[in-house]
């Protein structure tokens, strides 16, 4: 059963008056433990396509599912994690992981043990105390990503959340994810603009065209890296030199290319 | 408030105020008796009201007095005001319904209900209490108000996507969210509460600050009005400096400082 | 909660009816059911025609457009006052440091002091016809239209006043043309607030020292025992305070936007 699944899915806003169309019948599946990555020029409506993942929004027709259910409202086996981070700038990094936890009703000794296991994996250590304004940015998503891993979701939805970093910290959190995703394999649906972030992490990118967005293509990166074998390196730009990264980010930029040139 | 204001300059100042003071009225006699009391009489006038009273206590009984009028109206106002301020931040519906009548009578003065209030309640206790909520009502919903919709909008989806409901999202979501305009709120409140109540008390009252101001005003008693007002402004600095310890430890994350 | 609706247009309005049609269903039923003496509790309707008929009927030696123009007059002097001391000072403190320090510590111990309290003084010193309730609305309006704009210009970037001494301008220019320009919106922000302080403060020296004005005619309704001349004189006072508000709301617009056009 597919973990993610948009069936038909047209969103329409209204603007002075006028019926303007976002989304125009999108198809897509997710598989289960899949990590999709959708890029597009800016205003296609990717946003759009993870907030009605996550329930913030709702498509106009059609329907969006996660693990066959309808989605109808926001809820913890659909964690995103936001551009802004969205921390509780009133808790520290240990309660702010430990809120999800809480509402689901989980016992002090597990939710304990959880909240450990990511603060180490995500290199929190020495942090548990802080508040969020007390941390860098990249802390501060290392946290937002913490808190939506610990809530053992169905699926996560992350929205452009490297955006807001700088240059040097977003490829230190990229590799960082890249560890997890492949140690932890979840099912991930990820918004991005930026072409390398999708092709070094996703299985599959989803490139939308520009408004109203449609699905243009999908890549499959996964079978490619695989051959290729890019996991054998560490870094982010020993990947980025091999000739199939290379391929695939040209092909990529040439076809959002293709959208730019249809705006003017 | 001002930055930039050493404890030296402003000791300096004060002196010089007082030395100022001192000078016109005494020695050139700038400023006559009738209009400005000597530094002497408003101190003499101090121990008087302080030992053998004036009007109809001495001054820690007036001071008490209007010390717990202004508790009681301000925490009943803030009571109610912050919840309804919170509930109709967070819910439209409830915003759309219970603003007209918050419109209707917000453009009021606190200060013009004081009739009012004497007509339904007459001189005593409740009329100061009634004016008082007037006064504090309004700034606590409108902060509180306000706050809510401060709140970023993807933190409030981060804390529905984390399947937040009910008790727990208002004490640890809208509640810690608002809270900076919430004491903002407080703030305001706190000073139309001193405004309206030494009015009340000046048009008519027993015991009070504002009362001590209507009985020297009627005897011409320039210094026992300078003691007065010396009283009003302490009592007014003090509050307001209590509620802003409140509010440093009510919100301990806005005081941290970075890490890095 | 689920597919969380947002609220139509028209779902707003019937509840802002509902609301409006509430407020004064509860007044009337309550004066209709006696919950207080009907000299205590007239109806919305009577408060209303009072407030035409006291257009007429001289109240309190006035009739109220006369009572409005007295209070109007104090109002302008006092708050005029406030804005034309408290704006130009607040900008030069917020420039030169020394008057900020000698300034600042007369300025604090006596923000304190509620406005009201300087009543008696005021009828000492200027009289009870204008120049008194002058002082005490002075003494509301003016903290906020300091405070205002010595934020304003302790906001105005460096980057603005450096150019400013690159380019060689002088203290005087650089104040009304870089300092000022650049500390308007706080300004007019404090001159709102002190223009609902100051209205408030009228208020209250009205009631207390004055032989004429709004507050002067709800003070005499209550000791004639008149509560539907007190309530009509309290709409009267709203509805005054409102105009105020928006234009100064006018003037904002009209000023921001006259900078963003350029």
């Amino acid at each position: 059963m597919s973990a993610i699944e948009f069936k038909d899915v047209c969103r329409t806003f209204r603007r002075d008056g006028k019926d303007l169309l976002i989304l125009d019948r999108i198809n897509l599946t997710v598989a289960d433990k899949e990590f999709v990555a959708i890029v597009g020029p800016s205003g296609c409506g990717k946003t759009t396509c993870m907030r009605m993942a996550a329930g913030l929004e709702f498509p106009s027709t059609g329907t969006v599912s996660v693990s066959g259910k309808q989605v109808i409202e926001p809820g913890p086996d659909r964690a995103v994690v936001f551009q802004q981070f969205a921390l509780f700038p009133w808790k520290s990094v240990h309660e702010n992981i430990d809120f999800g936890l809480r509402a689901k009703g989980l016992p002090e000794t597990e939710r304990q043990k959880i909240i450990a296991h990511y603060i180490g994996l995500m290199n929190l250590k020495g942090y548990e105390s802080a508040f969020p304004h007390q941390l860098s940015g990249g802390m501060q998503q290392r946290v937002a990503i913490a808190r939506a891993y610990a809530l053992d979701p169905e699926a996560l939805l992350m929205d452009e959340p490297f955006g807001a970093l700088d240059a040097q910290t977003r490829v230190v959190m990229q590799e960082e994810l890249v560890k997890l995703a492949r140690k932890n394999p979840r099912t991930v649906l990820f918004i991005t603009h930026a072409v390398e972030e999708a092709v070094y992490l996703a299985d599959r990118v989803v490139i939308m065209t520009s408004r109203p967005g449609k699905v243009k293509e999908i890549l499959d990166i996964k079978s490619v890296r695989e051959t290729e074998n890019w996991d054998q390196h560490q870094k982010i730009e020993d990947v980025m030199d091999l000739a199939s990264f290379v391929h695939l980010r040209s092909r990529i930029w040439k076809s959002l290319r293709e959208e730019h040139a249809g705006d003017h | 408030m001002f930055v930039g204001s050493r404890l030296s300059t402003v000791l300096l100042v004060l002196a010089a105020m007082i030395v100022l003071w001192y000078v016109a009225t005494t020695i050139t006699g700038l400023v006559g008796p009738a209009r400005l009391p000597q530094p002497l009489e408003v101190w003499q006038s101090f121990v008087a009201i302080a030992t053998d009273g004036y009007g109809n206590g001495r001054l820690h009984q007036h001071v008490l007095h209007s010390l717990k009028l202004v508790a009681m109206g301000f925490t009943v106002a803030v009571c109610v005001g912050v919840p309804l301020g919170l509930w109709m931040g967070h819910s439209r519906r409830a915003e759309a319904l219970i603003n007209p009548t918050f419109l209707l009578l917000r453009p009021i003065p606190p200060l013009a209900w004081i009739p009012l209030a004497i007509v339904w309640l007459g001189l005593g206790d409740a009329a100061k209490i009634l004016v008082i909520f007037v006064a504090a009502f309004v700034p606590s919903v409108i902060n509180s108000y306000t706050g809510v919709r401060n709140i970023d909008k993807p933190v409030l989806e981060a804390a529905r996507m984390l399947g937040i409901r009910r008790f727990s999202f208002v004490r640890e979501v809208l509640v810690p969210g608002s809270l900076p305009m919430i004491f903002t709120g407080l703030r305001l409140s706190l000073q139309a509460s001193w405004t309206t109540l030494v009015a009340a008390e000046l048009i008519g009252a027993l015991y009070g600050l504002g009362s001590i101001l209507n009985q020297a005003a009627q005897d011409i008693y320039p210094a026992m009005i300078m003691v007065a007002m010396i009283f009003v402004g302490i009592c007014g600095a003090t509050t307001t400096w209590l509620l802003g310890q409140v509010e440093a430890r009510a919100m301990p994350w806005r005081h941290e400082r970075a890490l890095q | 909660m689920s597919l969380a609706r947002p609220m139509t247009d028209r779902e707003r309005f019937a509840l802002t009816c509902v609301g409006t049609l509430g407020f004064f269903c509860v007044w009337y039923l309550a004066a209709f059911f006696q919950f207080a003496p009907a000299k205590f509790l007239p109806m919305p309707h009577e408060v209303a025609s009072k407030l035409v008929q006291l257009c007429g009927q001289p109240f309190a030696g006035a009739i109220l457009p006369e009572h409005l123009l007295a209070s109007l007059k104090r109002y302008a002097m006092g708050f005029g006052l406030a804005a034309v001391i408290g704006v130009p000072l607040g900008l030069l403190m917020g420039r030169f440091r020394w008057l900020d320090r000698v300034v600042s510590p007369v300025f604090d111990s006596l923000r304190f002091i509620a406005p009201v309290a300087w009543v008696p003084f005021a009828a000492l010193w200027f009289g009870t016809g204008i120049g008194g309730p002058t002082l005490i609305i002075f003494a509301g309006a003016f903290p906020p239209c300091l405070i205002n704009s010595y934020r304003g210009a302790k906001s105005v970037e460096v980057k603005y006043l450096e150019a400013a001494a690159m380019l060689g301008i002088g203290s005087y220019r650089t104040i009304t043309e870089v300092l000022f320009p650049a500390a308007v919106p706080s300004i007019i922000a404090g001159l709102r607030i002190g223009a609902g302080l100051g209205w408030m403060s009228l208020v209250g020296a009205e009631l207390i020292v004055a032989n004429s004005g709004m507050g002067y005619m709800i003070v005499k309704g209550q000791s004639a025992i008149a509560t539907d001349i007190v309530m009509a004189g309290m709409i009267a006072i709203g509805a005054v305070g409102v105009a105020i508000d928006v234009a100064l709301r006018k003037l904002e617009a009209r000023l921001l936007r006259h900078r963003q056009e350029n």
